[in-house]
């Protein structure tokens, strides 16, 4: 079933949850909802749960406006971030709430809790309360919970927020499977762009209210639509530089200490403006000396990250440039060393606004120049 | 830690014997008097060492006293039943009444909500006699004049804000998601209701229940100006045990040890819940 | 397994609005307490009117004579003394001795808890019965107070059949039954302040008496506030304890508030007085507990803040 929101306001009291929230899942798909905390992302699940009402706006699912209809008729599977499960019920009774809403037999309900504990590995512990559960398990019986009425839409808020690292990277690799098992349209909120990156069909960004972006992984990585959301998506963080755009007969280029590195040429209309130069941390590659367009910069330290190693650089001027490179590849000695960037992948924002500043030709992007 | 003087913990401990002392005595000398008989309640000087006789509660119970004169018949097993049955009844009633509102205030906040909280506590500080004498007249008129019906329904007064407000605090523990999750599970409102915030409040509303019960139990005032001798408590009814004639000190004492028992019983099984429901949930316990 | 319900659109059904649900489920509790206002605009009417019910050919409106009549009356100068004294005197003592009681018992032993539970039977003893009990106890005749008086050379004492000592005999048995209510009030009070400014003040050494005035009692504050008008409010209005004790005697040195509206009903059927009377005690209490409240939702408030 789809869903589709639009127009979406709440506010409790004077202050403005939701802001005309509009967002379309296709049956089937993913949206991630991004944003820190406070964005308004739980809010917008309990908006399509039906257990608050918007303000104003619209909330369909199959096309039909679900104004009024009450939670219990929505059709809708729901994991919370603190899990919020039945403390006075068993494992087992905690999963087969959405059964027994069903009136299904005692056997159905017996087979059904049983090949969901199975399949998320909590079959040992269906008899235990809530708080003799590991959290780990209680995030596990949560799960099977929201999937065991069968629902053809799922709200997962944060699911993996409150378990440990590597039960979450476990279930990395377990949900987008089981999510694909339900042939659900799923909504996943999350904080964690690596989570968004995996899970998502598609990325809606929010924050304070507002979309701010709607893209799929690969479109909000590389063009997202402010300073924030780059900073947001990334590990290590995008690197910032100022830079003025400037021109000359040859193209459009910036001025890196003293170094010119050419940038697209559809830049030519923010020339002399003020800017941020946001560059990858991949984008920024050790070159010879001798390499056109090097920039001089000192390498401070060197941190391994999983299976990227990071180097912290130094610009002359002070400014600190994270470089960041397959493990295991070669890379520079603690000291000075020269840096070339990519100047295909950089990405331009208004200094003032932190918009994402577009080239204003055909210009491609993503390509290695 | 400073250091406690010797002369300290000395004086603690006699200020803590005196407290007890003038907290207890009162408890446990009508408790001696209970076991009495008038020969021995009225040595000169008084003693707590005498023989005990049982018979001023087999009086009681049997509803006969043997005075010196004359058989004397007592009605207070049914004053001691009244009390059981008023404060039964007006804790049953004031729980399926006060239980739904306390969950609407609780979970529902609605237009006008708090003010009409407010208005049934402001009911639990007003004087009750300013209620109560023009009752008298209404009920006279309405047929509600000393029956069980409007004595319970009059109880509500004490019976209800106590229950609200107390059961209000533990519906506001529940988180909304757990109540969230079963109404997406698929239950309606109702079922959400029985079967999770219910069970989950039960605790606090068992203290409630018991703490109306002992607030019921103890009235006086209501009974006396609505009651009449058949349908008087035991609070009541003490007060008539007093001034008839012919009675026995001792058989006073077995009644008032009768009466005071129950209320007894209850606070040590609840007395967790004491301090919060006497401070109307102010004050955690 | 697919249910029915599963595959199929949201479906809309016939629901009772939730706009209405609150009002359905608060309903019968207000109902009920409706049933009680009406009393209460009945009491405001009976105070406007010239109103005996030996007398009811002569009943009618006489607006605000019952109240203006008070200011040369006596008796009612006497009630108001009389509630007066015997609210200040009664929570006062309690307030004192509640305070003392809670700090002695503040630490969490088993003996301390053993202690304040002990402490708080009183407190479960109907005040009426409580009456009754230290009436069994002050009988000039056997009461063993009667003897203990009677040993510390107090000779003849009669306690609440004395115009002298009746006010005492009552204010006992009050402080009897409620100082146990302030105590556990001050006690969860005390046990629930925060340890650092008493640990910080320990180690650097200051003075106990000075711990006590400068922290202690103003973190108290708000518990005390609440337990005195909690009581104020109650003791102004006390009906059971005096009653039982000697129904307002003796002659009007009793005659509190509810007493003597009490009387002024049954005894001389003077029901427009009575419900003036009642009224003033109302206001009186109205006042308080609107302060009460309002300081008492704050506790609340900080209560459940802090489960």
């Amino acid at each position: 079933m789809s869903l589709e929101l639009t127009d979406l306001s709440k506010s409790f009291k004077d202050d403005t949850v939701l802001d005309g929230v509009s967002l379309h899942v296709p049956e089937g798909k993913t949206l991630v909802l991004f944003g820190p905390s406070g964005a308004g992302k739980t809010v917008l699940l309990r908006l399509i749960a039906g257990v608050i009402e918007p303000d104003t706006g619209q909330i369909k699912i199959s096309g039909m406006d679900v104004d009024g209809v009450a939670p219990e008729d929505r059709n809708i599977g729901m994991a919370f971030q603190n899990f919020a499960l039945f403390p006075h019920m068993d494992a087992h009774a905690n999963i087969a709430s959405p059964l027994t809403a069903q009136k299904q037999d005692k056997s159905a309900i017996q087979a059904g809790v049983q090949a969901l504990a199975k399949l998320l590995k909590i079959d040992h512990v269906l008899g235990h309360k809530p708080k003799e559960l590991s959290n780990g398990q209680k995030q596990r019986t949560a799960l099977a919970r929201a999937l065991a009425g069968k629902p053809k839409i799922l709200l997962l808020d944060d699911p993996l927020r409150n378990v440990d690292a590597k039960l979450r990277f476990e279930m990395r690799l377990e949900l987008p499977r089981l999510l694909s098992d339900q042939n659900a349209t799923v909504v996943y909120v999350t904080q964690d762009y690596k989570e968004a990156m995996a899970f998502g069909d598609e990325i809606a960004v929010i924050n304070g209210g507002v979309v701010q972006q709607i893209g799929t992984p690969e479109q909000i990585y590389l063009t997202p639509a402010n300073v924030e959301i780059a900073r947001l998506f990334g590990d290590p963080v995008i690197n910032f530089l100022d830079v003025t755009p400037q021109k000359d007969a040859t193209g459009v280029f910036a001025l890196i200490s003293d170094k010119r590195v050419d940038l697209d040429a559809g830049y030519s209309h923010v020339v002399g403006q003020d800017c941020s130069l946001g560059i990858r941390p991949e984008s920024v590659l050790f070159v010879p000396e001798d390499h056109p367009g090097a920039v001089p910069v000192t390498v401070e330290a060197e941190t391994p990250l999983n299976e990227k190693t990071v180097n912290l650089c130094l610009t002359a001027r002070g400014r600190e440039i994270m470089a960041s490179r397959p493990s295991g590849t070669d890379g520079p000695a603690i000291g000075a060393a020269f840096v070339t960037i990519e100047a295909a992948n950089a990405l331009l924002f208004d200094k003032l606004t932190g918009a994402l500043i577009e080239p204003t030709d055909i210009a491609v992007k993503g390509k290695v120049a | 830690m400073q250091t406690t003087s010797t002369f300290e913990s000395v004086l603690r401990g006699m200020a803590i014997t005196v407290i007890i002392l003038f907290f207890m005595f009162p408890i446990f000398w009508i408790f001696l008097m209970s076991f009495q008989t008038n020969e021995t309640i009225l040595r000169v000087p008084p003693s707590p060492f005498f023989e005990p006789t049982l018979t001023n509660y087999r009086s009681l119970i049997s509803g006969r006293l043997e005075g010196s004169t004359a058989t004397l018949e007592i009605a207070f097993m049914s004053n001691l039943y009244n009390s059981l049955f008023l404060s039964v009844t007006s804790v049953t009633v004031g729980l399926l009444l006060g239980v739904p509102a306390a969950y609407a205030f609780a979970r529902l906040k609605f237009r006008g909500s708090e003010d009409i909280a407010f208005t049934l506590l402001s009911f639990r500080f007003a004087p009750p006699l300013l209620v109560l004498l023009p009752l008298t007249i209404y009920f006279q008129q309405i047929g509600l004049a000393d029956t069980y019906g409007g004595l319970i329904w009059v109880y509500q007064l004490i019976v209800l804000p106590l229950i609200l407000w107390i059961v209000r605090g533990y519906f506001e523990d529940i988180p909304a998601d757990i109540e969230y999750a079963y109404r997406i599970a698929g239950h309606g409102f109702w079922a959400t209701f029985r079967k999770i915030a219910l069970p989950l409040a039960g605790p606090g509303i068992a203290a409630a229940g018991l703490l109306a019960f002992i607030f019921a139990w103890n009235n006086f005032i209501f009974a006396l100006v609505l009651a009449s001798a058949d349908k008087q408590p035991v609070t009541v009814g003490a007060l008539a045990f007093i001034t008839a004639s012919g009675i026995n000190y001792g058989q006073i004492a077995a009644g008032i040890m009768l009466s005071i028992a129950p209320t007894f019983a209850l606070a040590l099984y609840a007395q967790r819940y004491l301090v919060e429901g006497l401070s109307l949930g102010a004050v955690k316990g | 397994m697919a249910t029915a319900t599963a595959g199929d659109p949201p479906k809309r059904k016939f629901k009772i609005n939730k706009r209405y649900l609150p009002y359905l489920l608060s309903l019968p509790a207000l109902l009920t307490c409706i049933g009680i206002l009406i009393p209460f605009f009945t009491a405001v009417a009976y105070s406007l009117q010239r109103y005996r019910l030996s007398q009811p050919w002569a009943r009618e409106y006489n607006w605000g004579e019952n109240y203006l009549n008070f200011m040369t009356d006596p008796s009612f100068w006497n009630t108001l003394k009389v509630s007066m004294t015997y609210a200040f005197v009664t929570v006062g003592v309690e307030l004192l001795l509640g305070l003392g009681i809670a700090l002695l018992l503040q630490k969490r032993t088993r003996f301390n808890n053993f202690v304040s539970i002990m402490l708080l039977m009183p407190l479960m003893t109907a005040p009426a019965l409580a009456s009754l009990m230290w009436k069994l106890m002050t009988n000039p005749g056997f009461g063993v107070l009667s003897y203990f008086a009677e040993l510390i050379g107090i000779e003849d004492m009669r306690w609440a059949s004395d115009p002298s000592t009746a006010m005492l005999t009552v204010v006992i048995v009050d402080v009897w039954v409620y100082t146990p209510f302030i105590m556990i009030l001050l006690l969860a009070g005390l046990r629930s302040l925060p340890r650092q400014p008493f640990e910080a003040a320990e180690l650097d050494g200051v003075p106990r008496l000075f711990v006590f005035w400068k922290i202690t009692l103003p973190m108290l504050t708000p518990f005390l506030l609440t337990a005195t008008l909690f009581r104020v409010i109650e003791s102004i209005q006390q009906f059971d304890i005096i009653y039982a004790m000697t129904q307002g005697g003796p002659g009007d040195t009793l005659t509190v508030f509810q007493v003597e509206a009490y009387l002024n009903f049954f005894q001389s059927t003077n029901v427009g007085r009575s419900a003036a009377l009642l009224m003033i005690l109302w206001a009186i209490t109205y006042f308080l507990s609107n302060i009460f409240i309002k300081n008492w939702l704050r506790l609340r408030e900080k209560a459940r803040g802090d489960a």
